[in-house]
């Protein structure tokens, strides 16, 4: 059954602790949606996750699963279930005991569990595996093994506590492929909590940003980057250029002159925003002049820092179309209109060119 | 090599001392003297041993009071180290308090149990007082009593403290999120305990348990503070015999000890294989 | 409310029953007459301490020689543990699990399975007696504590910080002290502090080896308490136990305020 996550106002401080965890926290998340719940170290993600498991609970505020409140349910009736950043299998039981584990505290027939298990080892290609013991496993099969004892309960929410940050690079693709599918195939609410943008980007179908204890940005990836709430999200998701100026009649106004705005922009001070890989380098009808300061290739794409009269503007170009540039050159940039982005919100600092 | 040579110093008195005396005593039980000429080993000091009234009901005694002492122990550890792990004002003084008994010995311990469930101690008094007996005799003998009451208590007192505290150190390791992950699979708080956090804790649960047992087994001085005079702990009973005027005793003490050891150390390998039958042996 | 008031009531419990024992023998040490059914002591007298302490009852003496034994024993048990705990906690080699049985048996085994042997051993060898012949069977139950404690501590110990330190130009003496021996020492202080225990509540080693010439605190106190002078007993039951739990009370102040604070990961 496809249930959404509704979270209102949810707040949270520690004992002893001066500052809240969290600070009046929205969000809703769709039903049968994989959300990424980002945010750097420590903002409070693994405390959401504790609070909608209901291990711990919350200062005010409310959760939401479907039509019901979660918050007078013990962790054990609210059909959520919590995988652990750490796996945590139980060192004294076998795989197979671990995955059946959940079955077992409802009390079902020995047989039954079985039944389930053994499918749910086949799904997560563990077969043959369920004799084991937890300490005798890989840490794929580790994560597998508590994604399977989470999925055989069937849960209207399934809570993933950074479950790729403990493999290897090469098997976190494989594994975020099969969070992906099993996800989709059973169709069960997920939250996924990750510190990592691009990992974020890639599992999920929309993104919430947390920070400073609150939800600031929630919305499918592309949003997110072309259009990000505040300069902070900006900055999180490697937006790099931010121009202070003011916005007058339609038209920016900033140290590198006037540039346009979408219609209906209201006047006042702001800032523009610009992805780097939005910048295209070469001649062109807008193309204003700029100098090269710094050219780093880095493997799929090459960063370009440039001198655009006196503010740094960084871009993203495919390495062929940097091949050329030397540092100190002129060459010619364009800012396409359709990605500028403005903030009514100013940088704490221009980013002017160091001298 | 360097392994071997690192633990040389250490091997060296442990053999040197421990494993010497340990074979002078099983060469001893066996009536195997070479220095007085007797050099046939034989089982007489065993079928002595065996066959003479008392040594069979000191041993039953013996372990009676090993049991009890372990197992009363291990439940009130238990529920205290549950119990401290939990905040609390005044937690900090009551785990002082359990790693300072460490500190008291069991003469100690002993002769204070004595003063206070003796027909005249304390407890006597305060029933007295209130009306319940007549006199020192209507107080139940708790200490030098048949059932070894009195024994148990203070082995309770001081064991119970020592299991707590490997306890609260497995405890403090487990942490708390396996219970965490339970709860979130679905286990009540009961079954949270029964099924993840107990079994967790069984291994230095039952190591603790078994070493109570082993030390409450082989005690000497406390029961001969506080036991009965027949039947006597087999140590106590061990003891007697081997400085008994009648050297011809002698054999038969040194086989008393050697029973003693395989009881113990029968408690030492039964543990092994029960932690390594339950997968625990691996690490 | 109802379950705050009883949890607190526990507690209390708990804390009397660790104290039981020692509360009558402290309340004896300082009582005069004080015969059934009196709750109290009628009369109380310092006459008992006063006896304990003069050098007639060879208690002061005793307590000298007690904490002697111990400390020897202490140091020698931690210095054969410490190569010991470091070979068993970081190398793998055959025979090693042989070893730790061997390490764990005289701390299981019984001392009255050890005792009688070695009288014969140490009667032959003419150490019975003596207060050394007393140091050796001290270290048979001593050695397991620390051996085992160094080998659990060594086995977390890291040694690449030693070879990092070799890499910052520290001699292999500088590495030891600044590096390897800050970083085991919890481990070693509470691997001496139980050998010392071991041997500071000894009884039967010592009557078995000491013959009656060495006599330490616990048999001294069995002597008294065997006697019927209750408030004797008392006393010298007190001057045994106090310094020891001073001890162990600054040890534990001491690791309390070292103590790091547990650390969350992500909140």
């Amino acid at each position: 059954m496809k249930v959404p996550l509704q979270l209102s106002g949810l707040r949270l401080t520690y004992p002893g602790s001066a500052t809240p965890t969290l600070d009046g926290l929205d969000l809703s998340v769709g039903a049968g949606s994989l959300t990424a719940l980002l945010g750097p170290s420590g903002t409070g993600k693994t405390t959401l996750l504790k609070l909608i498991a209901g291990l711990l609970h919350p200062d005010a505020g409310d959760i939401r699963l479907g039509d019901r409140s979660l918050l007078p349910l013990p962790p054990e009736r609210r059909k959520v279930v919590l995988v652990f950043q750490a796996a945590l299998l139980f060192p004294h039981l076998t795989v197979a005991q671990n995955i059946g584990f959940g079955l077992r505290m409802q009390g079902l027939p020995t047989d039954v569990i079985a039944r389930h298990t053994d499918a749910m080892l086949d799904r997560l290609h563990l077969t043959g595996l369920g004799a084991r013991r937890p300490d005798a496993l890989s840490g794929g099969q580790t994560q597998r093994v508590a994604l399977a004892r989470a999925l055989i309960l069937e849960p209207d929410l399934l809570l993933l506590d950074e479950p790729l940050s403990s493999l290897d690079p090469g098997l976190r693709e494989a594994m975020r492929a099969l969070i992906r599918s099993l996800q989709r195939e059973l169709g069960v609410t997920t939250l996924v909590v990750t510190h990592d943008q691009a990992e974020a980007v890639a599992l999920a179908d929309s993104i919430a940003l947390m920070q400073g204890g609150r939800i600031v940005q929630h919305a499918t990836p592309e949003v997110i980057f072309a259009r990000p709430a505040t300069l902070a999200v900006a900055r999180f998701f490697g937006g790099e250029n931010v121009l202070p100026g003011q916005a007058r009649g339609g038209v920016f106004e900033s140290a590198i002159g006037r540039l346009p705005l979408p219609a209906g922009t209201a006047d006042g001070p702001g800032s523009l925003t610009l992805r780097p890989e939005a910048v295209t380098l070469g001649p062109g009808a807008d193309a204003r002049a700029a100098r090269v300061m710094e050219c780093r290739f880095l493997g799929t794409q090459t960063r370009v820092e440039l001198d655009l009269g006196g503010t740094r503007l960084v871009a993203l170009v495919a390495p062929h179309l940097a091949g050329g540039l030397a540092v100190g050159q002129s060459v010619g940039v364009t800012l396409p209109p359709s990605a500028l982005w403005f903030l009514r919100e100013n940088p704490e600092a221009p980013p002017a060119v160091p001298e | 090599m360097r392994p071997y040579l690192m633990l040389a110093p250490l091997l060296f008195v442990l053999c040197g001392l421990f494993g010497a005396a340990l074979g002078l005593t099983l060469m001893r039980s066996f009536r195997y003297l070479p220095a007085v000429g007797l050099t046939e080993p034989d089982l007489s000091a065993y079928t002595a041993i065996l066959t003479a009234p008392g040594f069979l009901e000191s041993v039953a005694l013996s372990v009676w009071i090993a049991v009890g002492s372990a197992l009363l122990s291990a439940a009130l550890a238990l529920a205290t180290a549950l119990a401290l792990r939990q905040a609390f004002v005044g937690r900090g003084i009551l785990t002082g308090l359990i790693q300072v008994g460490l500190a008291v010995p069991h003469v100690v311990g002993a002769v204070g149990i004595l003063y206070l469930f003796s027909q005249s101690g304390a407890f006597a008094r305060m029933a007295f007082q209130a009306g319940l007996i007549d006199g020192p005799g209507a107080f139940p003998a708790l200490t030098n009593d048949p059932y070894a009451v009195g024994i148990m208590l203070l082995y309770v007192w001081k064991e119970m403290p020592f299991i707590t505290l490997i306890l609260l150190a497995s405890l403090q390791r487990i942490g708390p999120d396996h219970e965490a992950a339970a709860r979130s699979l679905g286990a009540t708080p009961w079954q949270a305990f029964a099924h993840v956090l107990l079994p967790m804790l069984m291994p230095s649960l039952l190591a603790a348990t078994a070493l109570v047992f082993a030390f409450a087994f082989g005690a000497y001085e406390v029961p001969l503070l506080l036991g009965a005079h027949a039947p006597e702990a087999v140590a106590v009973l061990a003891w007697r015999s081997h400085t008994d005027v009648d050297l011809a005793a002698r054999p038969e003490a040194m086989a008393m000890a050697v029973v003693i050891a395989v009881i113990a150390g029968g408690m030492l390998v039964a543990l092994a294989q029960l932690l390594g039958k339950a997968g625990w042996g691996g690490r | 409310m109802k379950r705050d008031v009883l949890s607190a009531l526990a507690r209390l419990a708990l804390a009397l029953f660790l104290l039981m024992p020692l509360i009558p023998l402290a309340i004896w040490s300082v009582a005069h007459g004080w015969r059934f059914p009196a709750l109290l002591p009628s009369e109380l007298s310092l006459a008992a301490w006063s006896y304990a302490l003069s050098p007639v009852s060879g208690v002061v003496g005793s307590l000298g020689l007690t904490f002697f034994i111990a400390a020897v024993t202490s140091v020698i048990a931690t210095a054969l543990a410490y190569p010991a705990g470091r070979a068993l906690g970081r190398l793998r080699f055959p025979g090693r699990s042989v070893v730790l049985v061997l390490v764990l048996a005289p701390a299981v085994l019984p001392a009255i399975a050890v005792a009688l042997g070695l009288q014969g051993l140490f009667l032959r060898m003419g150490w019975t007696g003596t207060i050394w012949g007393v140091v050796l069977a001290h270290l048979i139950p001593a050695l397991p504590y620390p051996t085992l404690v160094l080998t659990a501590v060594f086995a977390r110990f890291d040694p690449h910080h030693e070879d990092q330190a070799r890499c910052l130009g520290a001699r292999p003496l500088q590495v030891l002290l600044h590096v390897t021996l800050p970083a085991v020492l919890p481990g070693l202080r509470t691997g001496a502090v139980l050998a010392f225990l071991i041997s500071w509540s000894q009884y039967l080693l010592t009557l078995s080896i000491g013959g009656g010439k060495v006599q330490t605190l616990p048999l001294l106190l069995f002597t008294f308490a065997t006697s019927g002078r209750n408030d004797l007993t008392g006393a010298v039951a007190m001057i045994y136990v106090l310094p020891a739990l001073a001890f162990m009370a600054l040890l534990l102040r001491q690791r309390s305020k070292t103590a790091p604070l547990p650390n969350r990961t992500d909140r």
